[in-house]
C-alpha cells in the first residue's frame, strides 16, 4: 500500500523504456473475443499479443500465471472517489464546478479500488443539483500525482441528477416556518424546469459569442461578453463536446430528460442508478442513452422502491448499453461479483456479466478504443484474479495500468508489517522528544 | 510592559503626546558590533550609522559627531526580522492559525442572504485594505519585537477574497506612519462557508469561484478600458467593488499544505496568469521539486504541524500524519536544496516567542543559520518587492535592525534591541516572568 | 364476491394445499453439523425433518419431490436486521427501529413486524428463512426478535421474541457535529456519566427483583424492570455493539462485573480481546464484513480476514447484514470470508448453525437434524456463489413461494411491447 515516493512520480516517462511483459499461462477472458489459455504479451504499456502460443521477446520479464484468470481491467462508470469535494450544493446549476480541480491522488479509496481490480473510474460531481459540475475520467494510477491520475483523452462530462436529491433542498415538507432558505426546484416539474431554462440561458449565451465575433469581424468596437463558466459547459453539451451523465431514478423522469434533450437538440450520454430503466428500456434505447446501475440496490428511498435486481438484464435484452456501478469506495472493490448477479437475476451470459463492468462502461464513455477488453492495440490494464472473475470466492492477485504493476497482493501482504513498524518507530521518537520540547515551551518568556 | 522605548536623550519629550519622530535624535552609530548583512558578507566588527530612520553607514564608518553611541561589543546586529504573513497592527482580525470556518463576512450591497452563484460576490472583502485598518496599539506589536519583528506583511484573513495586505513597520505614531508598502497583495484561502451556506459551500465551488472572479476581472478591465475610450454608443459597464481589489493587488497568496495543493494552486496560478505566493508548505518536503519546476515562490508556515492537543490517546493515527509531524520542519532544508526561493511567517504561531524554537526544528532539520535569518528577512523583502528599503544592513535601507546578544534563535539568545525607523525599542530589564503552567 | 373476498379465498386455498410433509429424493444433502450426503434423501414429517439417508422410504401419500442435480441445505439466519421493522430507508413514518428515550428493555422488535413487508419475499428468495430483527437507539434499545421469514402474522412468524436484548454500549466519542472534535477528557467525562447510568440502572433493576421476590404491600410492577429480570438472570442474552478493543474490553469487564451474559455485534478490531472472548465464550455477530477497513492505514482486506482471525483464535461468529436491503447478500459476505481464508464449512456453519446457537435455537433449527423444523433451501449449487439459484424454499417443512416484488416487476417489465 506504500506509494512509490513522490520524487519518483516521474516513473511513467522511464517505464516507456521498460522490457516487454509476458502474463502465461493465464485464463485469458477477453471480453469481445472469447475466452481461451495462452499468453498476453504487454509492450509500451500496451496489449502487443493475445493469444494461445506466443513468442517470448528477448528481454522480456514473464510472469507465469498458474492458470489464474486474467480480465480487462474494471471500469466504473459512476464513482466519488479520488476527489477533495463532490457536491457544490449551494447553486441549482453548479456546472461551474469541475471535479478535476480537486482531484486527490492521496484518496487511499483509488488504492482500495485497484485492489478490487478496478483501472478507470468515472468521478463524478454529486447529485444535488439539476445540473451538476463536471466530471472527470481517471485510472487508479496509485502514487501519481493528480494529472498522472486522468485518462488523458477521455471526453469530458458532466452531472445531471433528477428526482428527490436535486429537490430535498427545496422541498418545504416540515412544519411552517421549520425550512429556511428554500432552493428551488422542489418538484421533478421544477428540475425540468431548471434544465430547460440553463438550456435556453446556454442558447442565447452561445448566440451572444457568435454576435460578438460577428461584430468584431466587421471591425466593430464591442466589449466583449462576460464569460461565465456556468454556462460554457452547457454550450459545450449542446456542441457534442461533452457528455452528459445523468442521475435519475423513476421512469417519468427518465422519459422528462430524454424528451428535454430532444428538445434541444443533444444527447444523453449515460443515464446513472436510472432503477426503473426496465419501465422505459424501449425509450432509452431509442434515444441511445447508456444506462449505469446498481446490481440489486433497493428501498433505500421511494424513487428506489420499485428497482428491481433484473434491471440490468431486461435493459440489455432491451437493446440498451448498460454498464453496472458502484457510486460507493466499497462496492467499487467487488464490481464482478456485482456483475455475477445478473447472471442470477435475468440470465446474461458470462461474457454479458463481464461486459457490464469492462466494455460497455468503456463504450459509454467514449474509451472503449483504448480500454475494456483484451485487444491488441489497447492498453494494457488488465486484472489477474486467482479464481474465476465471476465466482464469489475470486480474489485480485495483479493490477496493471498501462503495462505497469500498481496492485500485487503478495507485494501488499509483504509490506504490511513494514508500515506498522514504521508507525511505531514514529510514534516512539515522538513519545522521546515530547518532554524536551515541553520544557522548552515552559522556559521564561 | 515588556519593552519601554529608550528617549535617549529627550526622553520626556519623546513619551508626550504629539511628539513627532524628528524630535528622536537623528543619529545613531552602534560600534563594535558584529554585523549579518545578509545582503553581504558577515563583517566580524563594526559600525552601523542610523540617520533620520535610514541606514547611513555600514562597516568601518565613524561615528559623525552628535550621534548617540551604542556600544555593540559583543552584540550582533540584524537586519529586523520580518514576518512574512500575519495580522500584526489588524486587532480585530482572527489570527491565521483558526482552524474553525471563516466568518461569512458578506460584502455591502444588500447581496441576497444566502449566494446562491459567484455573481452574488460571496466571501469576498478583496476591497479590504489592510493599510486602512492598522492600529499602533495592537498589542501584540510589542510581543513581536520582542522577537527581533521589525515588520511584517500583513493582512485581513477572512472569507475566500479576503482582502489586500500591507508590508508594515511594528512601530509608529500613526497608522500611516506604520505603512511601507500598500498593497502587497491579495490574501485568499479556500474555506468555504461549508454546507447550508450558500455559494460556495465546497473546495470545487470555491476554486471555481476564484477562477470566475479573475475571468470578471479581466473582462471589466477591458471593458472600462474600452468605454473609456469610445464612451458614445457603448452600454457603461456598471462598477464593481468586488473586483477592483482584485484588479489592483500585484500578487496573490494561496494556500497549499502538501504536494497536491501545491500542484493545484500552482496550476490555478498558471491558468489565471496570477503571481503567486503559496502559503503553508508543512508538507514541501514531500516534493520540493514541483515547486522548483513550476517556479514557485513559497511562504513556509513556522507552526509546525502538532499532534492534535486534547485527542484521543488510543486514536488510530496515519502514517502520513505521523511521517508529517516528523519531516515538516525539514520543508524548509529542502527547498533551499531544491533551489526554490520562501520566507517565513510566524503569524498562525500562537506568540512570537514561538518562532525562535520553531526555527531550532528546521535548523535540527538541515537549515543553515544563514537561511533561516535569510527567510526572516531579505527573502520577505524581495518576495514582496520591498528588498530595495528593507530586509539587509544595506546603505540606503530603513533602519529597521534587531541588536542581540548571541546568535538569533539560539535558546539562550538575549534580544536587546530594535530599531524600527531608526527609534530603539528595548525589552524591559526586568520582563516579569509569565506564570508557570504547572507548578513543581 | 369481492375482489378482496377472491384473493383471501384463494390465498388460503394455496396454504390449505400446501404440505408440510414431502421426501425430497436424489439430491445432495448437506446438513452443516454433519457431512454432506450424495444422492440421499430427505424426509419431511409435519414440518420437520424425520430422516436423512442414502435410503429412505417415502410414507404412503406424502409428496415426492425430485432433487435431481439440486442441493439441499438448512435455510440461512441472518442475525442484524430491521427485516419487517423498516422498509423504506428514508421515509421516517416506515422506520420502526428507533423508539425515544435511553433505556427501554421492554419494547420488543418482533410484535413490530409487518408481515406483509416485501422485504421479507425478496430477502427469503436467496435462502434465508430466519432473521433478527433488531431495534435501535439510546442505550438499552429493546428485544431483538428471532422471526421466521413465513407467517400470516408476526405471532406466526416470531422463532424468540427476547432472543436478546440490544444495548448500545457507551463509548468514548470525541466527534461531535458539527463542532468537529471534543477534547478526550471532556469526552471521557461524558462516558463516564453514561456508564454510571446504566449502572444505576441495573442496580434499580436488581433492587426491583429483591422486592419483587420479597412481595411486600408496595410492590408494584414495572415494565421496565420486569424486562431486566429474564437479562439479570442469564436467560435472555444483551447485544452489545463493541467495534474496537478498548470498547470490547469495557464491555467485557462491565458483563462480568455484572454477570451478565453478552453478545458482542459489529466487532471490528478485537486486537488483544480475541484471546478474551475466546475463553470467556463470548460470540460475536459480524458483519458487514465486506466493508471498508475502519482505518485508513489498515490492511485493504481488513474487514474481509476479520472471520478467519476469530476462527483461528477460536471464537464463535455469526453473520448479519446490518439493514434490510442487503439481507439476501449474506451469504456472500460469508464467501468473502472463505476467500480470505476462512473454512469453507465454518462459512456455512456461520449463517446456518452458529446463529441458531447463538440464539439458542439451536434444538429447532440451523441444521438438517432429526427433529429439527424443516427450514431449507433447495440450490442448483453452492449457495455462497453469487451464480447458484435458489429453487425451492421450505420453512416449517411448508414450501414458501420465491415470488417477491422483484420477480413480479421482471415479469411486468421484460412483457412491455
Amino acid at each position: 500500500m506504500t506509494k512509490l515516493p513522490w520524487a519518483a512520480l516521474a516513473a511513467g516517462i522511464t517505464l516507456a523504456a521498460a522490457p516487454p511483459i509476458v502474463i502465461q499461462n493465464a485464463r485469458v477472458l477477453t471480453v469481445t473475443r472469447g475466452a481461451f489459455t495462452g499468453a498476453v504479451i504487454v509492450k509500451d504499456g500496451k496489449i502487443a499479443e493475445a493469444a494461445e502460443k506466443v513468442m517470448i521477446p528477448p528481454g522480456a520479464r514473464v510472469i507465469d500465471a498458474g492458470g489464474q484468470y486474467l480480465m480487462p481491467g474494471i471500469i466504473d462508470c459512476h464513482s466519488h472517489i479520488a476527489a477533495d469535494s463532490i457536491n457544490e450544493g449551494a447553486a441549482s446549476v453548479s456546472s461551474m464546478v469541475g471535479i478535476e480541480d480537486v482531484l486527490n491522488p492521496d484518496d487511499i479509496s483509488i488504492y482500495r479500488a485497484l485492489a478490487g481490480g478496478v483501472t478507470t473510474a468515472n468521478i463524478l460531481h454529486g447529485s444535488a443539483n439539476s445540473i451538476g459540475g463536471k466530471c472527470t475520467v481517471i485510472k487508479t494510477r496509485w502514487g501519481k500525482d493528480a494529472d498522472g491520475l486522468k485518462f488523458e483523452g477521455a471526453m469530458p462530462g458532466i452531472k445531471f441528477a433528477l428526482g428527490e436529491n436535486p429537490k430535498r433542498q427545496g422541498m418545504d415538507d416540515g412544519p411552517a416556518g421549520s425550512r429556511r432558505n428554500l432552493r428551488y426546484p422542489g418538484t421533478r416539474m421544477g428540475v425540468e424546469d431548471v434544465i430547460r431554462e440553463a438550456f435556453t440561458e446556454a442558447k442565447a449565451y452561445q448566440a451572444r459569442w457568435k454576435e460578438y465575433e460577428a461584430g468584431k469581424a466587421r471591425g466593430e468596437t464591442l466589449i466583449p461578453p462576460r464569460r461565465d463558466l456556468k454556462l460554457e459547459p452547457l454550450v459545450e453539451v449542446l456542441e457534442g463536446k461533452r457528455f452528459v451523465h445523468a442521475h435519475c431514478y423513476r421512469a417519468d423522469e427518465i422519459l422528462m430528460l430524454l424528451r428535454v434533450a430532444d428538445e434541444f437538440g443533444f444527447k444523453i450520454r449515460t443515464l446513472q442508478h436510472v432503477l426503473e430503466g426496465y419501465k422505459v428500456a424501449r425509450e432509452i434505447a431509442a434515444h441511445g442513452a447508456g444506462a449505469s446501475t446498481f446490481s440489486d440496490w433497493w428501498s433505500y428511498k421511494v424513487e428506489a422502491y420499485d428497482a428491481i435486481p433484473y434491471n440490468a438484464a431486461i435493459m440489455v435484452r432491451k437493446g440498451v448499453l448498460v454498464s453496472l456501478n458502484s457510486d460507493s469506495g466499497e462496492l467499487m472493490r467487488r464490481l464482478n461479483t456485482e456483475a455475477a448477479k445478473t447472471m442470477k437475476y435475468g440470465g446474461l451470459t458470462e461474457t454479458e456479466a463481464l461486459s457490464l463492468i469492462t466494455i460497455n462502461p468503456a463504450k459509454q464513455l467514449k474509451i472503449d478504443d483504448r480500454v475494456g477488453s483484451i485487444e491488441v492495440g489497447k492498453d494494457a490494464d488488465l486484472v489477474l484474479f486467482d479464481k474465476h472473475p465471476l465466482s464469489s470466492y475470486a480474489k485480485v492477485q495483479k493490477v496493471f495500468i498501462d503495462g505497469v504493476v500498481y496492485f500485487d497482493r503478495d507485494k501488499d501482504l509483504s509490506e504490511r508489517r513494514l508500515l506498522e513498524l514504521n508507525k511505531r518507530k514514529l510514534l516512539e521518537k515522538e513519545k522521546q522528544s515530547a518532554p524536551q520540547q515541553k520544557k522548552q515551551d515552559r522556559r521564561p518568556q | 510592559m515588556k519593552y519601554r522605548v529608550l528617549a535617549l536623550a529627550c526622553s520626556a519629550l519623546l513619551l508626550s503626546a504629539g511628539e513627532t519622530v524628528a524630535e528622536v535624535p537623528s543619529v545613531i552609530a552602534i560600534r563594535g558590533a558584529r554585523i549579518v548583512t545578509v545582503s553581504g558578507p558577515v563583517i566580524a566588527r563594526g559600525a552601523v550609522i542610523l540617520r533620520d530612520g535610514l541606514i547611513e553607514a555600514v562597516g568601518d564608518a565613524q561615528p559623525p559627531p552628535g550621534a548617540w553611541i551604542i556600544d555593540g561589543e559583543g552584540l550582533t546586529v540584524y537586519p529586523g526580522l520580518l514576518d512574512a504573513l500575519s495580522t500584526l497592527g489588524l486587532p480585530d482580525t482572527p489570527s491565521l492559525n483558526g482552524t474553525g470556518r471563516p466568518n461569512a463576512t458578506r460584502p455591502q450591497g444588500a447581496p441576497p442572504a444566502v449566494p446562491r452563484g459567484p455573481e452574488d460576490r460571496p466571501l469576498n472583502t478583496s476591497y479590504l485594505r489592510a493599510a486602512d485598518e492598522l492600529s499602533p496599539t495592537d498589542r501584540r506589536l510589542e510581543a513581536a519585537r520582542n522577537a527581533g519583528f521589525t515588520g511584517a506583511v500583513t493582512f485581513p484573513t477572512q472569507g475566500v477574497f479576503a482582502g489586500l495586505g500591507a508590508v508594515i513597520d511594528l512601530a509608529g505614531k500613526r497608522p500611516g506612519q506604520m505603512v511601507v508598502q500598500s498593497p502587497a497583495g491579495l490574501y485568499l484561502t479556500t474555506h468555504s462557508g461549508g454546507f447550508g451556506s450558500g455559494y460556495p459551500s465546497s473546495l470545487m465551488g470555491v476554486i471555481a469561484y476564484i477562477r470566475q472572479i479573475y475571468l470578471d476581472a479581466g473582462q471589466y478591465k477591458t471593458a472600462k478600458a474600452i468605454y473609456a475610450a469610445h464612451p458614445k454608443g457603448l452600454k457603461r459597464p456598471g462598477y464593481d467593488k468586488w473586483l477592483e481589489g482584485v484588479l489592483e493587488a500585484p500578487r496573490v497568496l494561496l494556500p497549499a499544505r502538501d504536494p497536491k495543493e501545491m500542484e493545484r494552486m500552482l496550476r490555478l496560478g498558471e491558468e489565471l496568469n496570477l503571481k503567486v505566493l503559496l502559503y503553508g508548505l508543512a508538507e514541501g518536503f514531500r516534493a520540493p521539486e514541483i515547486l522548483k519546476n513550476r517556479n514557485a515562490q513559497v511562504l513556509v508556515n513556522l507552526r509546525w504541524p502538532e499532534k492534535p492537543r486534547a485527542a484521543d490517546p488510543e486514536a488510530e493515527e496515519t502514517l502520513r500524519d505521523l511521517e508529517t509531524r516528523d519531516l515538516a520542519p525539514s520543508t524548509p532544508a529542502a527547498l533551499v536544496k531544491a533551489g526554490v526561493k520562501f520566507a517565513f511567517y510566524a503569524g498562525a504561531l500562537e506568540k512570537p516567542s514561538d518562532v525562535a524554537p520553531a526555527i531550532r526544528r528546521a535548523m535540527n532539520a538541515g537549515l543553515s543559520h544563514d537561511n533561516a535569518v535569510r527567510a526572516l528577512t531579505l527573502n520577505v523583502a524581495e518576495l514582496y518587492g520591498v528588498s530595495d528599503r528593507l530586509g539587509s544592513v544595506e546603505k540606503g535601507k530603513i533602519a529597521n535592525l534587531v541588536v542581540t546578544r548571541g546568535d538569533l534563535f539560539r535558546d539562550k539568545t538575549e534580544v536587546k534591541y530594535v530599531f524600527v525607523d531608526g527609534i530603539k525599542y528595548e525589552p524591559a530589564a526586568e520582563a516579569p516572568a509569565p506564570a508557570p503552567e504547572v507548578t513543581r | 364476491m369481492k375482489p378482496v373476498a377472491l384473493w383471501i379465498a384463494a390465498a388460503a386455498a394455496l396454504y390449505a394445499a400446501s404440505d408440510d410433509s414431502f421426501l425430497i429424493r436424489g439430491a445432495a444433502v448437506y446438513p452443516v453439523a454433519a457431512p454432506g450426503i450424495e444422492n440421499a434423501s430427505l424426509l419431511v414429517l409435519d414440518g420437520r425433518v424425520a430422516e436423512v439417508g442414502a435410503k429412505v422410504a417415502a410414507p404412503r401419500g406424502v409428496r415426492v419431490i425430485d432433487g435431481k442435480g439440486l442441493r439441499v441445505y438448512p435455510g440461512m439466519i441472518d442475525s442484524a436486521t430491521e427485516v419487517g421493522i423498516s422498509e423504506i430507508g428514508a421515509v421516517g413514518v416506515t422506520n420502526d427501529v428507533r423508539e425515544l428515550g435511553d433505556f427501554k428493555p421492554q419494547l420488543r422488535a418482533g410484535i413490530a413486524v409487518n408481515p406483509s413487508s416485501e422485504h421479507i419475499p425478496v430477502i427469503r428468495a436467496n435462502g434465508i428463512t430466519a432473521a433478527m430483527a433488531i431495534p435501535d437507539g439510546g442505550v438499552i434499545a429493546g428485544q431483538a426478535s428471532l422471526m421466521r421469514l413465513d407467517g400470516w402474522t408476526w405471532e406466526e412468524m416470531a422463532v424468540k421474541l427476547d432472543a436478546a436484548l440490544h444495548l448500545n454500549f457507551p463509548t468514548i466519542t470525541t466527534r461531535r457535529f458539527p463542532a468537529g472534535a471534543a477534547p478526550f477528557s471532556e469526552a471521557k467525562r461524558d462516558y463516564e456519566r453514561r456508564l454510571k447510568q446504566l449502572d444505576e440502572y441495573l442496580e434499580q433493576a436488581r433492587r426491583y427483583r429483591t422486592a419483587k421476590k420479597a412481595g411486600g404491600p408496595d410492590f408494584r410492577t414495572d415494565l421496565h424492570f420486569e424486562a431486566m429480570l429474564p437479562v439479570l438472570e442469564g436467560k435472555v442474552p444483551l447485544m452489545v455493539s463493541a467495534v474496537r478493543e478498548r470498547e470490547i474490553k469495557a464491555a467485557l469487564e462491565w458483563a462480568e462485573k455484572q454477570k451478565l451474559r453478552l453478545v458482542l455485534s459489529e466487532v471490528r478490531k478485537p486486537g488483544a480481546m480475541l484471546a478474551e472472548l475466546k475463553a470467556k465464550q463470548i460470540p460475536v455477530i459480524l458483519g458487514p464484513t465486506q466493508d471498508l477497513p475502519l482505518d485508513h492505514d489498515d490492511p485493504y482486506d481488513a474487514a474481509f480476514t476479520l472471520p478467519a482471525e476469530l476462527y483461528k483464535a477460536g471464537v464463535k461468529f455469526a453473520f448479519g447484514s446490518f439493514g434490510n436491503q442487503f439481507s439476501r447478500n449474506l451469504p456472500y459476505q460469508a464467501a468473502t470470508a472463505v476467500a480470505f481464508g476462512l473454512p469453507y464449512d465454518e462459512g456455512l456453519k456461520s449463517v446456518t448453525l452458529y446463529p441458531a446457537g447463538i440464539w439458542g435455537v439451536s434444538a429447532e433449527m440451523g441444521s438438517i437434524e432429526k427433529g429439527k423444523w424443516a427450514d431449507l433451501m433447495v440450490t442448483d449449487g453452492d449457495p455462497l456463489e453469487v451464480r447458484t439459484q435458489v429453487r425451492r424454499l421450505f420453512i416449517k417443512g411448508k414450501e414458501v413461494d420465491l415470488e417477491s416484488k422483484h420477480t413480479r416487476l421482471y415479469k411486468r417489465y421484460l412483457a412491455r411491447p
